[in-house]
Protein backbone atom coordinates (compact mmCIF):
# COMPACT_ATOMS: atom_id res chain seq x y z
CA UNK A 1 0.00 0.00 0.00
CA UNK A 2 1.41 3.40 -0.95
CA UNK A 3 1.95 6.15 1.61
CA UNK A 4 -0.99 8.05 0.13
CA UNK A 5 -3.26 5.01 0.35
CA UNK A 6 -2.15 4.41 3.92
CA UNK A 7 -2.91 8.02 4.82
CA UNK A 8 -6.33 7.71 3.18
CA UNK A 9 -7.01 4.52 5.13
CA UNK A 10 -6.08 6.24 8.38
CA UNK A 11 -8.40 9.16 7.55
CA UNK A 12 -11.19 6.69 6.79
CA UNK A 13 -10.56 4.99 10.15
CA UNK A 14 -10.54 8.35 11.97
CA UNK A 15 -13.83 9.37 10.34
CA UNK A 16 -15.42 6.03 11.19
CA UNK A 17 -14.34 6.05 14.83
CA UNK A 18 -15.49 9.68 15.19
CA UNK A 19 -18.89 8.74 13.76
CA UNK A 20 -19.39 5.77 16.10
CA UNK A 21 -17.95 7.63 19.10
CA UNK A 22 -15.03 5.28 19.72
CA UNK A 23 -12.07 6.71 21.58
CA UNK A 24 -9.02 4.94 20.21
CA UNK A 25 -6.11 4.88 22.69
CA UNK A 26 -3.36 6.89 21.01
CA UNK A 27 -0.62 4.32 21.66
CA UNK A 28 -2.69 1.56 20.00
CA UNK A 29 -3.83 3.39 16.88
CA UNK A 30 -0.86 2.64 14.63
CA UNK A 31 -1.27 -1.09 15.29
CA UNK A 32 -5.01 -0.93 14.54
CA UNK A 33 -4.40 0.89 11.27
CA UNK A 34 -1.71 -1.66 10.33
CA UNK A 35 -4.25 -4.45 10.89
CA UNK A 36 -6.82 -2.47 8.84
CA UNK A 37 -4.26 -2.38 6.04
CA UNK A 38 -3.76 -6.15 6.25
CA UNK A 39 -7.51 -6.66 6.26
CA UNK A 40 -7.93 -4.38 3.25
CA UNK A 41 -5.47 -6.56 1.30
CA UNK A 42 -7.48 -9.65 2.27
CA UNK A 43 -10.77 -7.96 1.44
CA UNK A 44 -9.51 -7.31 -2.09
CA UNK A 45 -9.19 -11.09 -2.55
CA UNK A 46 -12.83 -11.79 -1.65
CA UNK A 47 -14.16 -9.36 -4.25
CA UNK A 48 -13.96 -11.55 -7.33
CA UNK A 49 -16.33 -12.53 -10.12
CA UNK A 50 -18.62 -15.33 -8.95
CA UNK A 51 -21.37 -17.46 -10.36
CA UNK A 52 -24.92 -16.36 -9.42
CA UNK A 53 -25.35 -19.78 -7.82
CA UNK A 54 -22.78 -18.88 -5.21
CA UNK A 55 -24.69 -16.99 -2.59
CA UNK A 56 -24.92 -17.30 1.17
CA UNK A 57 -28.62 -18.16 1.55
CA UNK A 58 -27.70 -21.76 2.33
CA UNK A 59 -26.99 -20.79 5.92
CA UNK A 60 -30.68 -21.49 6.61
CA UNK A 61 -32.21 -24.94 6.84
CA UNK A 62 -35.95 -24.36 7.05
CA UNK A 63 -38.48 -27.13 7.50
CA UNK A 64 -42.22 -26.70 6.94
CA UNK A 65 -44.16 -26.43 10.18
CA UNK A 66 -47.85 -26.14 10.92
CA UNK A 67 -49.36 -23.05 12.49
CA UNK A 68 -50.51 -23.48 16.07
CA UNK A 69 -54.29 -23.78 16.34
CA UNK B 1 -1.38 -48.45 43.74
CA UNK B 2 1.80 -46.81 45.02
CA UNK B 3 1.84 -43.23 46.26
CA UNK B 4 4.42 -42.42 43.58
CA UNK B 5 2.70 -44.17 40.67
CA UNK B 6 2.62 -41.85 37.63
CA UNK B 7 -1.16 -41.88 37.38
CA UNK B 8 -1.12 -39.05 34.83
CA UNK B 9 0.37 -41.53 32.34
CA UNK B 10 -2.78 -43.66 32.46
CA UNK B 11 -4.96 -43.08 29.44
CA UNK B 12 -8.61 -42.24 30.03
CA UNK B 13 -9.54 -45.82 29.03
CA UNK B 14 -6.88 -47.34 31.32
CA UNK B 15 -7.87 -45.15 34.26
CA UNK B 16 -11.54 -45.92 33.58
CA UNK B 17 -10.90 -49.67 33.57
CA UNK B 18 -9.09 -49.43 36.91
CA UNK B 19 -11.80 -47.23 38.42
CA UNK B 20 -14.37 -49.85 37.46
CA UNK B 21 -12.21 -52.73 38.68
CA UNK B 22 -11.76 -51.02 42.04
CA UNK B 23 -7.95 -50.83 41.79
CA UNK B 24 -7.94 -47.04 41.57
CA UNK B 25 -10.15 -44.33 42.98
CA UNK B 26 -11.13 -41.10 41.30
CA UNK B 27 -10.10 -39.36 44.51
CA UNK B 28 -6.53 -40.66 44.16
CA UNK B 29 -6.45 -39.80 40.46
CA UNK B 30 -7.79 -36.32 41.16
CA UNK B 31 -5.43 -35.68 44.08
CA UNK B 32 -2.52 -36.73 41.86
CA UNK B 33 -3.67 -34.30 39.17
CA UNK B 34 -4.08 -31.51 41.75
CA UNK B 35 -0.54 -32.21 43.00
CA UNK B 36 0.79 -31.87 39.46
CA UNK B 37 -1.10 -28.63 39.00
CA UNK B 38 0.32 -27.29 42.28
CA UNK B 39 3.86 -28.27 41.27
CA UNK B 40 3.81 -27.29 37.61
CA UNK B 41 1.37 -24.47 37.16
CA UNK B 42 3.46 -21.78 38.88
CA UNK B 43 5.84 -21.98 35.89
CA UNK B 44 3.38 -22.92 33.13
CA UNK B 45 0.43 -20.60 33.90
CA UNK B 46 -2.03 -23.05 32.37
CA UNK B 47 -4.73 -22.51 35.00
CA UNK B 48 -6.56 -19.28 35.78
CA UNK B 49 -8.52 -20.95 38.56
CA UNK B 50 -8.14 -24.33 40.28
CA UNK B 51 -11.44 -25.66 41.66
CA UNK B 52 -9.85 -27.98 44.21
CA UNK B 53 -12.82 -28.43 46.56
CA UNK B 54 -15.22 -28.97 43.67
CA UNK B 55 -12.81 -31.48 42.09
CA UNK B 56 -12.43 -33.53 45.24
CA UNK B 57 -16.20 -33.48 45.84
CA UNK B 58 -16.80 -34.59 42.21
CA UNK B 59 -14.22 -37.35 42.65
CA UNK B 60 -15.71 -38.63 45.90
CA UNK B 61 -19.14 -38.70 44.27
CA UNK B 62 -17.75 -40.60 41.28
CA UNK B 63 -16.15 -43.15 43.62
CA UNK B 64 -19.44 -43.68 45.44
CA UNK B 65 -21.37 -44.01 42.17
CA UNK B 66 -18.94 -46.41 40.53
CA UNK B 67 -18.82 -48.53 43.70
CA UNK B 68 -22.59 -48.81 43.66
CA UNK B 69 -22.67 -49.78 39.98
CA UNK B 70 -23.66 -46.43 38.50
CA UNK B 71 -21.60 -45.92 35.34
CA UNK B 72 -21.98 -42.57 33.61
CA UNK B 73 -19.65 -43.28 30.71
CA UNK B 74 -16.03 -42.97 29.65
CA UNK B 75 -15.22 -39.75 31.54
CA UNK B 76 -16.78 -40.87 34.84
CA UNK B 77 -14.23 -40.05 37.55
CA UNK B 78 -11.70 -38.62 35.08
CA UNK B 79 -10.15 -35.18 35.78
CA UNK B 80 -10.41 -32.54 33.05
CA UNK B 81 -10.33 -28.78 32.70
CA UNK B 82 -12.07 -26.14 30.59
CA UNK B 83 -10.78 -23.18 28.63
CA UNK B 84 -12.00 -20.14 30.51
CA UNK B 85 -14.52 -19.15 27.87
CA UNK B 86 -16.72 -22.14 28.88
CA UNK B 87 -19.41 -20.93 31.28
CA UNK B 88 -19.51 -22.85 34.55
CA UNK B 89 -22.27 -22.47 37.13
CA UNK B 90 -20.99 -20.68 40.23
CA UNK B 91 -17.40 -20.67 38.95
CA UNK B 92 -15.79 -17.47 37.66
CA UNK B 93 -15.49 -17.41 33.87
CA UNK B 94 -13.24 -14.55 32.77
CA UNK B 95 -12.32 -15.13 29.11
CA UNK B 96 -8.84 -14.16 30.44
CA UNK B 97 -10.06 -10.55 30.38
CA UNK B 98 -10.25 -7.58 32.70
CA UNK B 99 -13.74 -7.00 31.30
CA UNK B 100 -15.05 -10.29 32.70
CA UNK B 101 -13.12 -10.57 35.98
CA UNK B 102 -16.26 -10.68 38.13
CA UNK B 103 -18.37 -12.82 35.82
CA UNK B 104 -19.81 -15.83 37.63
CA UNK B 105 -22.32 -17.66 35.40
CA UNK B 106 -25.55 -19.01 36.82
CA UNK B 107 -25.47 -22.17 34.73
CA UNK B 108 -23.11 -24.44 32.85
CA UNK B 109 -22.81 -24.22 29.09
CA UNK B 110 -23.88 -27.37 27.28
CA UNK B 111 -20.44 -29.01 26.95
CA UNK B 112 -19.59 -28.27 30.59
CA UNK B 113 -22.97 -29.66 31.64
CA UNK B 114 -22.48 -32.81 29.57
CA UNK B 115 -19.08 -33.42 31.16
CA UNK B 116 -20.57 -32.90 34.63
CA UNK B 117 -23.49 -35.21 33.84
CA UNK B 118 -20.98 -37.75 32.56
CA UNK B 119 -19.29 -37.78 35.96
CA UNK B 120 -16.10 -36.00 34.83
CA UNK B 121 -14.11 -34.19 37.50
CA UNK B 122 -13.57 -30.47 36.83
CA UNK B 123 -10.10 -29.36 38.00
CA UNK B 124 -10.50 -25.74 36.96
CA UNK B 125 -10.46 -23.09 34.27
CA UNK B 126 -7.66 -22.65 31.79
CA UNK B 127 -5.77 -19.76 30.26
CA UNK B 128 -6.75 -18.52 26.82
CA UNK B 129 -5.87 -15.61 24.64
CA UNK B 130 -8.20 -12.84 25.73
CA UNK B 131 -11.67 -13.61 24.28
CA UNK B 132 -9.91 -16.36 22.27
CA UNK B 133 -8.09 -13.84 20.09
CA UNK B 134 -5.80 -11.43 21.95
CA UNK B 135 -2.56 -13.09 22.79
CA UNK B 136 -0.06 -13.92 23.92
CA UNK B 137 -0.46 -10.79 26.02
CA UNK B 138 1.31 -9.49 29.11
CA UNK B 139 -1.11 -6.61 29.78
CA UNK B 140 -3.92 -8.76 31.18
CA UNK B 141 -4.88 -9.75 34.72
CA UNK B 142 -3.28 -13.19 34.16
CA UNK B 143 -0.01 -14.13 32.45
CA UNK B 144 0.02 -16.17 29.23
CA UNK B 145 0.50 -19.95 29.40
CA UNK B 146 3.97 -21.30 28.62
CA UNK B 147 5.05 -24.26 26.53
CA UNK B 148 5.93 -27.31 28.67
CA UNK B 149 8.63 -28.33 26.17
CA UNK B 150 10.42 -25.02 26.63
CA UNK B 151 8.92 -22.45 28.95
CA UNK B 152 10.42 -19.53 27.04
CA UNK B 153 8.16 -20.45 24.14
CA UNK B 154 4.54 -19.90 23.23
CA UNK B 155 2.11 -22.77 23.89
CA UNK B 156 -0.06 -21.82 20.91
CA UNK B 157 -3.43 -20.23 21.04
CA UNK B 158 -5.97 -19.38 21.75
CA UNK B 159 -6.50 -22.57 23.78
CA UNK B 160 -3.08 -21.92 25.29
CA UNK B 161 -3.81 -23.23 28.78
CA UNK B 162 -5.52 -26.36 27.43
CA UNK B 163 -2.40 -27.17 25.40
CA UNK B 164 -0.02 -26.58 28.31
CA UNK B 165 -2.16 -28.46 30.84
CA UNK B 166 -2.47 -31.58 28.67
CA UNK B 167 1.15 -31.63 27.45
CA UNK B 168 2.44 -31.34 31.02
CA UNK B 169 0.22 -34.17 32.23
CA UNK B 170 -1.92 -32.09 34.56
CA UNK B 171 -4.98 -33.51 32.77
CA UNK B 172 -5.37 -36.06 29.97
CA UNK B 173 -7.96 -33.94 28.21
CA UNK B 174 -9.19 -30.36 28.22
CA UNK B 175 -11.79 -28.53 26.21
CA UNK B 176 -10.76 -25.75 23.86
CA UNK B 177 -12.31 -23.78 21.05
CA UNK B 178 -11.18 -23.26 17.47
CA UNK B 179 -12.17 -20.31 15.29
CA UNK B 180 -9.09 -20.13 13.06
CA UNK B 181 -6.96 -22.90 14.56
CA UNK B 182 -7.17 -22.37 18.31
CA UNK B 183 -7.38 -26.09 19.14
CA UNK B 184 -5.00 -27.31 16.45
CA UNK B 185 -2.29 -24.67 16.97
CA UNK B 186 -1.69 -25.43 20.67
CA UNK B 187 -1.92 -29.14 19.87
CA UNK B 188 0.87 -28.74 17.28
CA UNK B 189 3.07 -26.54 19.48
CA UNK B 190 2.60 -28.72 22.57
CA UNK B 191 2.94 -32.14 20.90
CA UNK B 192 -0.56 -33.37 21.70
CA UNK B 193 -3.76 -34.26 19.85
CA UNK B 194 -6.52 -31.73 19.14
CA UNK B 195 -9.82 -32.24 17.37
CA UNK B 196 -11.80 -29.46 15.75
CA UNK B 197 -15.01 -31.37 15.11
CA UNK B 198 -17.44 -30.70 12.28
CA UNK B 199 -19.28 -27.38 12.67
CA UNK B 200 -22.44 -28.23 14.60
CA UNK B 201 -21.15 -31.45 16.20
CA UNK B 202 -20.44 -30.00 19.67
CA UNK B 203 -22.73 -27.34 21.12
CA UNK B 204 -21.34 -23.82 21.45
CA UNK B 205 -24.05 -22.78 23.91
CA UNK B 206 -22.46 -21.19 26.97
CA UNK B 207 -19.08 -20.77 25.28
CA UNK B 208 -18.23 -17.10 24.79
CA UNK B 209 -18.40 -16.43 21.05
CA UNK B 210 -15.57 -15.06 18.97
CA UNK B 211 -17.07 -15.60 15.52
CA UNK B 212 -20.55 -17.09 15.26
CA UNK B 213 -20.05 -18.99 12.02
CA UNK B 214 -16.45 -20.09 12.55
CA UNK B 215 -16.40 -21.14 16.24
CA UNK B 216 -16.00 -24.85 16.99
CA UNK B 217 -15.67 -26.55 20.41
CA UNK B 218 -13.53 -29.64 20.88
CA UNK B 219 -10.92 -31.44 22.96
CA UNK B 220 -7.15 -31.19 23.29
CA UNK B 221 -5.95 -34.54 24.56
CA UNK B 222 -2.83 -36.59 25.22
CA UNK B 223 -3.78 -39.26 22.66
CA UNK B 224 -6.25 -39.85 19.85
CA UNK B 225 -8.17 -42.29 22.03
CA UNK B 226 -8.43 -39.72 24.84
CA UNK B 227 -9.86 -37.23 22.31
CA UNK B 228 -12.36 -39.81 21.02
CA UNK B 229 -13.60 -40.59 24.52
CA UNK B 230 -13.97 -36.90 25.35
CA UNK B 231 -15.93 -36.40 22.12
CA UNK B 232 -18.27 -39.20 23.17
CA UNK B 233 -19.36 -37.15 26.17
CA UNK B 234 -19.56 -33.64 24.72
CA UNK B 235 -21.15 -34.36 21.32
CA UNK B 236 -24.81 -34.28 20.40
CA UNK B 237 -27.63 -32.11 19.19
CA UNK B 238 -28.46 -29.09 21.32
CA UNK B 239 -31.67 -27.28 20.41
CA UNK B 240 -30.39 -24.27 22.34
CA UNK B 241 -27.45 -23.78 19.92
CA UNK B 242 -28.85 -22.53 16.60
CA UNK B 243 -25.90 -24.07 14.73
CA UNK B 244 -26.11 -27.46 16.41
CA UNK B 245 -26.65 -30.29 13.94
CA UNK B 246 -29.34 -32.87 14.59
CA UNK B 247 -27.28 -35.87 13.52
CA UNK B 248 -26.62 -39.19 15.28
CA UNK B 249 -23.61 -39.40 17.58
CA UNK B 250 -21.34 -42.24 16.44
CA UNK B 251 -19.05 -44.38 18.59
CA UNK B 252 -15.95 -42.21 18.13
CA UNK B 253 -13.58 -44.92 19.36
CA UNK B 254 -15.14 -47.75 17.36
CA UNK B 255 -12.64 -47.64 14.49
CA UNK B 256 -9.53 -47.01 16.57
CA UNK B 257 -7.04 -49.82 16.09
CA UNK B 258 -8.18 -50.60 12.52
CA UNK B 259 -5.59 -50.50 9.78
CA UNK B 260 -6.02 -48.13 6.87
CA UNK B 261 -6.63 -50.69 4.12
CA UNK B 262 -9.00 -49.33 1.52
CA UNK B 263 -8.79 -45.71 2.65
CA UNK B 264 -7.96 -43.07 0.04
CA UNK B 265 -6.03 -40.08 1.30
CA UNK B 266 -5.54 -36.79 -0.52
CA UNK B 267 -2.22 -35.04 -0.01
CA UNK B 268 -2.25 -31.36 -1.11
CA UNK B 269 1.54 -30.90 -0.86
CA UNK B 270 1.54 -27.83 -3.12
CA UNK B 271 -0.88 -26.19 -0.66
CA UNK B 272 1.92 -25.59 1.83
CA UNK B 273 5.35 -26.30 0.32
CA UNK B 274 6.97 -23.01 -0.56
CA UNK B 275 4.74 -20.78 1.57
CA UNK B 276 6.43 -18.04 3.59
CA UNK B 277 7.68 -19.15 6.99
CA UNK B 278 7.31 -22.91 6.60
CA UNK B 279 10.00 -24.95 8.29
CA UNK B 280 11.69 -27.74 6.29
CA UNK B 281 11.38 -29.89 9.43
CA UNK B 282 7.60 -29.48 9.36
CA UNK B 283 7.46 -30.46 5.66
CA UNK B 284 9.69 -33.48 6.31
CA UNK B 285 7.44 -34.49 9.21
CA UNK B 286 4.29 -34.47 7.07
CA UNK B 287 6.05 -36.23 4.16
CA UNK B 288 7.24 -38.97 6.49
CA UNK B 289 3.81 -39.33 8.08
CA UNK B 290 2.22 -39.75 4.66
CA UNK B 291 4.68 -42.55 3.94
CA UNK B 292 3.70 -44.24 7.21
CA UNK B 293 0.02 -43.93 6.30
CA UNK B 294 0.67 -45.58 2.94
CA UNK B 295 2.51 -48.42 4.68
CA UNK B 296 -0.52 -48.85 6.92
CA UNK B 297 -2.62 -49.60 3.86
CA UNK B 298 -3.95 -46.25 2.68
CA UNK B 299 -3.73 -45.12 -0.91
CA UNK B 300 -2.25 -41.64 -1.09
CA UNK B 301 -2.70 -39.27 -4.05
CA UNK B 302 -1.34 -35.76 -4.42
CA UNK B 303 -4.12 -33.29 -5.12
CA UNK B 304 -4.50 -29.52 -5.36
CA UNK B 305 -6.59 -27.23 -3.18
CA UNK B 306 -7.36 -23.57 -3.85
CA UNK B 307 -4.60 -21.18 -2.74
CA UNK B 308 -4.34 -20.87 1.03
CA UNK B 309 -4.48 -17.07 0.75
CA UNK B 310 -8.06 -17.33 -0.53
CA UNK B 311 -9.14 -19.38 2.49
CA UNK B 312 -7.26 -17.03 4.79
CA UNK B 313 -8.78 -13.87 3.31
CA UNK B 314 -12.27 -15.34 3.43
CA UNK B 315 -11.87 -16.52 7.03
CA UNK B 316 -10.24 -13.33 8.32
CA UNK B 317 -12.86 -11.03 6.81
CA UNK B 318 -15.66 -13.08 8.38
CA UNK B 319 -13.87 -13.54 11.72
CA UNK B 320 -12.94 -9.88 12.08
CA UNK B 321 -16.45 -8.69 11.20
CA UNK B 322 -18.16 -11.17 13.53
CA UNK B 323 -15.76 -10.57 16.44
CA UNK B 324 -16.32 -6.82 16.12
CA UNK B 325 -20.07 -7.44 16.17
CA UNK B 326 -19.80 -9.44 19.41
CA UNK B 327 -17.67 -6.77 21.12
CA UNK B 328 -18.90 -3.58 19.44
CA UNK B 329 -20.26 -1.81 22.52
CA UNK B 330 -17.24 -2.51 24.71
CA UNK B 331 -14.75 -1.71 21.94
CA UNK B 332 -16.36 1.70 21.56
CA UNK B 333 -16.84 2.47 25.25
CA UNK B 334 -14.06 0.52 27.00
CA UNK B 335 -11.41 -0.02 24.35
CA UNK B 336 -8.60 0.59 26.83
CA UNK B 337 -9.78 -2.31 29.01
CA UNK B 338 -8.89 -4.84 26.32
CA UNK B 339 -5.33 -6.07 25.90
CA UNK B 340 -3.42 -4.18 23.24
CA UNK B 341 -3.37 -7.16 20.85
CA UNK B 342 -7.08 -7.96 21.33
CA UNK B 343 -8.06 -4.38 20.59
CA UNK B 344 -5.83 -4.14 17.54
CA UNK B 345 -7.16 -7.39 16.09
CA UNK B 346 -10.84 -6.65 16.74
CA UNK B 347 -11.16 -2.96 15.95
CA UNK B 348 -10.56 -3.35 12.18
CA UNK B 349 -13.89 -5.20 12.08
CA UNK B 350 -15.52 -1.77 12.12
CA UNK B 351 -14.03 -1.18 8.67
CA UNK B 352 -15.61 -4.25 7.04
CA UNK B 353 -18.49 -3.24 4.78
CA UNK B 354 -21.65 -5.27 4.21
CA UNK B 355 -20.46 -5.98 0.66
CA UNK B 356 -17.08 -7.20 1.95
CA UNK B 357 -18.75 -9.63 4.32
CA UNK B 358 -21.28 -10.92 1.82
CA UNK B 359 -18.59 -11.44 -0.81
CA UNK B 360 -16.61 -13.40 1.79
CA UNK B 361 -19.68 -15.55 2.50
CA UNK B 362 -20.14 -16.21 -1.21
CA UNK B 363 -16.48 -17.13 -1.51
CA UNK B 364 -16.89 -19.41 1.49
CA UNK B 365 -19.45 -21.43 -0.43
CA UNK B 366 -16.98 -21.86 -3.32
CA UNK B 367 -14.15 -22.88 -1.01
CA UNK B 368 -16.36 -25.33 0.85
CA UNK B 369 -17.40 -26.90 -2.43
CA UNK B 370 -13.76 -27.21 -3.57
CA UNK B 371 -12.85 -29.17 -0.42
CA UNK B 372 -16.06 -31.21 -0.65
CA UNK B 373 -15.18 -32.22 -4.22
CA UNK B 374 -11.83 -33.60 -3.03
CA UNK B 375 -13.64 -35.55 -0.32
CA UNK B 376 -16.06 -37.08 -2.83
CA UNK B 377 -13.22 -39.28 -4.06
CA UNK B 378 -11.00 -39.37 -0.96
CA UNK B 379 -11.75 -40.36 2.64
CA UNK B 380 -9.55 -37.65 4.16
CA UNK B 381 -7.01 -34.94 3.42
CA UNK B 382 -3.62 -34.95 5.15
CA UNK B 383 -1.93 -31.56 5.36
CA UNK B 384 0.28 -29.30 7.42
CA UNK B 385 -0.81 -27.71 10.71
CA UNK B 386 1.47 -25.02 12.25
CA UNK B 387 4.13 -23.96 9.75
CA UNK B 388 7.00 -24.02 12.26
CA UNK B 389 7.67 -24.91 15.89
CA UNK B 390 6.49 -22.51 18.60
CA UNK B 391 8.36 -19.22 18.71
CA UNK B 392 9.68 -17.55 21.85
CA UNK B 393 7.16 -15.53 23.83
CA UNK B 394 9.52 -12.56 23.77
CA UNK B 395 9.76 -12.73 19.97
CA UNK B 396 6.17 -11.55 19.46
CA UNK B 397 6.00 -7.96 18.20
CA UNK B 398 4.36 -5.38 20.44
CA UNK B 399 1.67 -4.66 17.87
CA UNK B 400 -0.82 -7.11 16.41
CA UNK B 401 -1.02 -8.78 13.04
CA UNK B 402 -4.03 -10.67 11.68
CA UNK B 403 -1.85 -13.42 10.22
CA UNK B 404 -1.15 -16.59 12.20
CA UNK B 405 1.61 -19.00 11.19
CA UNK B 406 -0.54 -22.05 10.45
CA UNK B 407 -2.75 -23.63 7.82
CA UNK B 408 -5.75 -24.18 10.03
CA UNK B 409 -8.34 -21.56 9.09
CA UNK B 410 -9.37 -23.26 5.80
CA UNK B 411 -11.32 -25.87 7.73
CA UNK B 412 -13.04 -23.30 9.93
CA UNK B 413 -14.18 -21.70 6.69
CA UNK B 414 -15.49 -25.02 5.35
CA UNK B 415 -16.59 -26.59 8.66
CA UNK B 416 -14.95 -29.96 7.98
CA UNK B 417 -13.55 -31.94 10.96
CA UNK B 418 -9.78 -31.59 11.40
CA UNK B 419 -7.56 -33.56 13.76
CA UNK B 420 -4.13 -32.31 14.87
CA UNK B 421 -1.59 -35.07 15.46
CA UNK B 422 2.12 -34.69 16.33
CA UNK B 423 4.73 -35.72 13.74
CA UNK B 424 7.75 -35.52 16.04
CA UNK B 425 10.18 -32.84 17.07
CA UNK B 426 12.33 -30.17 15.47
CA UNK B 427 16.06 -30.06 16.25
CA UNK B 428 15.21 -27.46 18.89
CA UNK B 429 13.27 -30.17 20.75
CA UNK B 430 9.94 -28.45 20.12
CA UNK B 431 7.00 -30.44 18.70
CA UNK B 432 5.71 -30.28 15.12
CA UNK B 433 2.57 -31.79 13.61
CA UNK B 434 0.01 -32.28 10.87
CA UNK B 435 -3.75 -32.28 10.47
CA UNK B 436 -6.15 -34.84 9.05
CA UNK B 437 -9.34 -33.43 7.53
CA UNK B 438 -12.43 -35.51 6.95
CA UNK B 439 -15.93 -35.44 5.56
CA UNK B 440 -18.63 -33.65 7.55
CA UNK B 441 -19.57 -35.65 10.68
CA UNK B 442 -17.06 -38.38 9.81
CA UNK B 443 -14.85 -37.83 12.83
CA UNK B 444 -14.54 -41.63 13.35
CA UNK B 445 -12.53 -41.95 10.10
CA UNK B 446 -10.33 -38.99 10.97
CA UNK B 447 -9.69 -40.45 14.43
CA UNK B 448 -9.01 -43.89 12.92
CA UNK B 449 -6.31 -42.44 10.65
CA UNK B 450 -4.82 -40.41 13.51
CA UNK B 451 -4.75 -43.42 15.83
CA UNK B 452 -3.15 -45.67 13.22
CA UNK B 453 -0.38 -43.14 12.62
CA UNK B 454 0.03 -42.51 16.36
CA UNK B 455 0.41 -46.22 17.06
CA UNK B 456 3.35 -46.59 14.66
CA UNK B 457 4.97 -43.18 15.14
CA UNK B 458 4.67 -43.20 18.94
CA UNK B 459 5.25 -39.44 19.23
CA UNK B 460 2.64 -39.01 21.93
CA UNK B 461 4.55 -41.46 24.11
CA UNK B 462 7.29 -38.85 24.52
CA UNK B 463 6.52 -36.24 27.16
CA UNK B 464 8.32 -33.07 28.25
CA UNK B 465 10.84 -33.50 31.05
CA UNK B 466 9.50 -31.35 33.83
CA UNK B 467 11.94 -31.65 36.70
CA UNK B 468 9.85 -30.17 39.40
CA UNK B 469 9.20 -31.14 42.97
CA UNK B 470 5.96 -33.00 43.33
CA UNK B 471 4.04 -33.00 46.58
CA UNK B 472 2.62 -36.30 47.84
Amino acid sequence: MSTEDRRALEQEFDALTARIGAIVPADRKAGVVACCEELRRMTALVHGPRSPAVEPANIYSLKPTRARS
Amino acid sequence: MSAREPLHELSIAEAGARLRAGTLTSTALTQHALNRVAALDPVLNAFLLVTKERALADAERADRELKSGIDKGPMHGIPHALKDIYETAGIRTTCHSKLMLDHVPKEDGTAAAKLAAGGAVLLGKLATHEFAIGGPSFDLPFPPARNPWNRDHFSGGSSSGSGAAVASGMVRTAMGSDTGGSIRSPAAYCGIVGLKPTYGRVSRRGVFPLSYTLDHCGPLSWSVEDAALTMQVVSGHDPLDPASADVPVPDFAAELGSDLAGLRLAYPRSFFVGVDGISPEVIAGVDQAVQYLARLGATVAEIKLPDFELFNACGRVILTAEAYTVHEENLIKRGGDYARLTYQRMMPGAMVSAADLIQALRMRRELHDAVARVLETHDAIVTVNALAPAIRLDAFPADATLRTPGHTIPFNVTGHPALAVPTGFAKSGLPIGLQIVGRPFDEPTVLRIGAAYESVAQWTAKRPQLELKMAG
